[in-house]
């Protein structure tokens, strides 16, 4: 065999090339009748194999897809899911406040209150209604259940109420009914949390336990009959003189999310009946 | 008959090769870019063997391809028939195992199936965009592949005799 051939093929390459590619020619010279057979002959016989081998892999791909996908839908629902106590807690005082609002008719700005991280959150509120909505100094600030505080000072849109717990707040009380009267504070209890205290109830006064403490409407600036809590037991007695008790607050500052800020017209109203006293700050052992 | 023991290896590589095609191709989904491992076996082949078994086993290959892809049956095998032919008869003018002369050989036997099956296919006005767009693409993926192929299977193609 000469060098040539032998480097480059022989004539038993050539003729297998031309052997093929007139077979190829042949196949793309096939009517369509011919090639579908062929081809589905081929698919099912010599490709069988590496076919399922490809199927299985797409379903593998499909499946891991599908996997990916899954776990992604179960975390989003996951997330939605946490936050659904808080929304039903915030449903629940929304209606409470618009059955308040309804209630009281007029002479109220509703606001929410921007709480702020830090430790005095819970003392003085941020509120989103200011001077441009009618809410002046020293008015009152409720929630469906009763007090929260009132309005220290004013911009143009926002305000800043002290509430309950806060050191200096004192407001005039009576037990529901007026038969008896006292002054409310704050008082910051380490097991139990924010508590607050009646002074000055008469030594031979005696108040049960769950007996409601509402505004007295003295001093100019509650109306009369704003829940502030409900009496919890004795705390401390001045012998024969008088007795102090601990009150559980018909609102904590800390939970509410919206309020309504009172104008000046309705400090001489008395605004007993308008509470949803079920609306107030729920504890084992408080007596509605 | 014995098989000696290079070509069985061969074989194998082969095999490896054929059966990650199909493993693999269905990660790219629909992607024309998906690396051509058949190709790439089928280069394996040709370019060790004599050039009539080249445009034979291009044939068998490209009529099986056809059967997958069935619009114009025929034109894959015409053109991996003639890719088989000339990669085996390069063979004596190239070395198989250099990577250099590797990267050009399935870059170029890669465009030129591609040419080889739209002109078979008479679609060369549709398939013009198709070869100057995604087909250079596709022969970079294919040729990529193929580097990594030479580079794991080297020691196992090295024994195989170019004839």
């Amino acid at each position: 065999m000469a060098i040539g051939v032998e480097r480059y093929g022989t004539r038993a390459d050539t003729i297998a090339l031309l052997a093929c590619l007139v077979l190829s020619l042949v196949a793309l010279a096939l009517p369509e009748a011919l090639r579908r057979p062929i081809a589905g002959a081929l698919r099912t016989s010599v490709l069988a194999p590496v076919l399922a081998v490809e199927r299985q892999a797409v379903t593998a791909r499909e499946q891991r897809q599908s996997t990916v996908r899954l776990r992604a839908e179960r975390d989003s629902f996951a997330l939605a899911a946490a936050f659904v106590p808080e929304l039903r807690a915030e449903n629940a005082q929304l209606r409470s406040l618009l059955r308040l609002g309804s209630r009281l008719g007029y002479g109220f700005v509703d606001a929410e209150v921007l709480h702020q991280t830090g430790l005095s959150d819970g003392l003085t509120l941020v509120l989103s209604a200011g001077r441009r909505a009618g809410v002046v100094p020293m008015a009152p600030v409720i929630a469906p259940g009763g007090l929260v505080g009132m309005v220290v000072s004013v911009d143009p849109h926002s305000s800043v109420a002290m509430a309950w717990t806060h050191p200096d707040f004192r407001v005039s009380a009576m037990v529901e009914g007026g038969r008896l009267f006292g002054i409310v504070a704050s008082r910051r209890a380490e097991a139990s949390g924010e508590m607050m205290e009646l002074r000055g109830i008469p030594y031979r006064e005696g108040l049960a336990p769950g007996t409601t403490v509402v505004t007295s409407g003295l001093g100019g600036v509650y109306p009369r009959g704003i829940p502030i809590g409900s009496v919890q037991g004795v705390l401390s007695e001045s012998a024969g003189w008088e007795r102090t008790y601990l009150l559980w607050p018909a609102v904590h500052p800390a939970q509410v999310s919206h309020v309504m800020v009172l104008f000046p017209s309705r400090t001489r109203d008395t605004l007993t009946t308008d509470f949803d006293t079920t609306a107030a700050v729920a504890h084992p052992g408080t007596v509605r | 008959m014995r098989i000696p023991p290079p070509r069985l290896k061969l074989a194998l590589v082969l095999a490896v090769l054929v059966a990650a095609h199909f493993v693999l191709r269905p990660r790219f989904g629909p992607s024309p870019l998906a690396p051509d491992l058949v190709l790439v076996a089928l280069l394996f082949f040709a370019i060790r063997s004599r050039p009539g078994a080249g445009a034979a086993a291009g044939f068998v290959v490209g009529l099986l391809m056809d059967a997958v892809t069935p619009t114009a049956f025929g034109s894959m095998a015409f053109a991996l028939t003639v890719v088989g032919y000339l990669a085996g008869w390069l063979k004596a003018v190239v070395f198989p195992d250099n990577l250099l002369v590797n990267t050009v050989f399935v870059f170029a036997a890669s465009l030129a199936r591609d040419v080889l099956q739209v002109l078979a296919a008479g679609q060369l006005r549709s398939g013009a965009a198709a070869l100057l767009v995604t087909s250079p693409f596709a022969a970079l993926s294919t040729t990529a592949a193929s580097l990594l192929a030479l580079l794991v299977f080297r020691s196992w193609l090295r024994g195989v005799p170019t004839r």
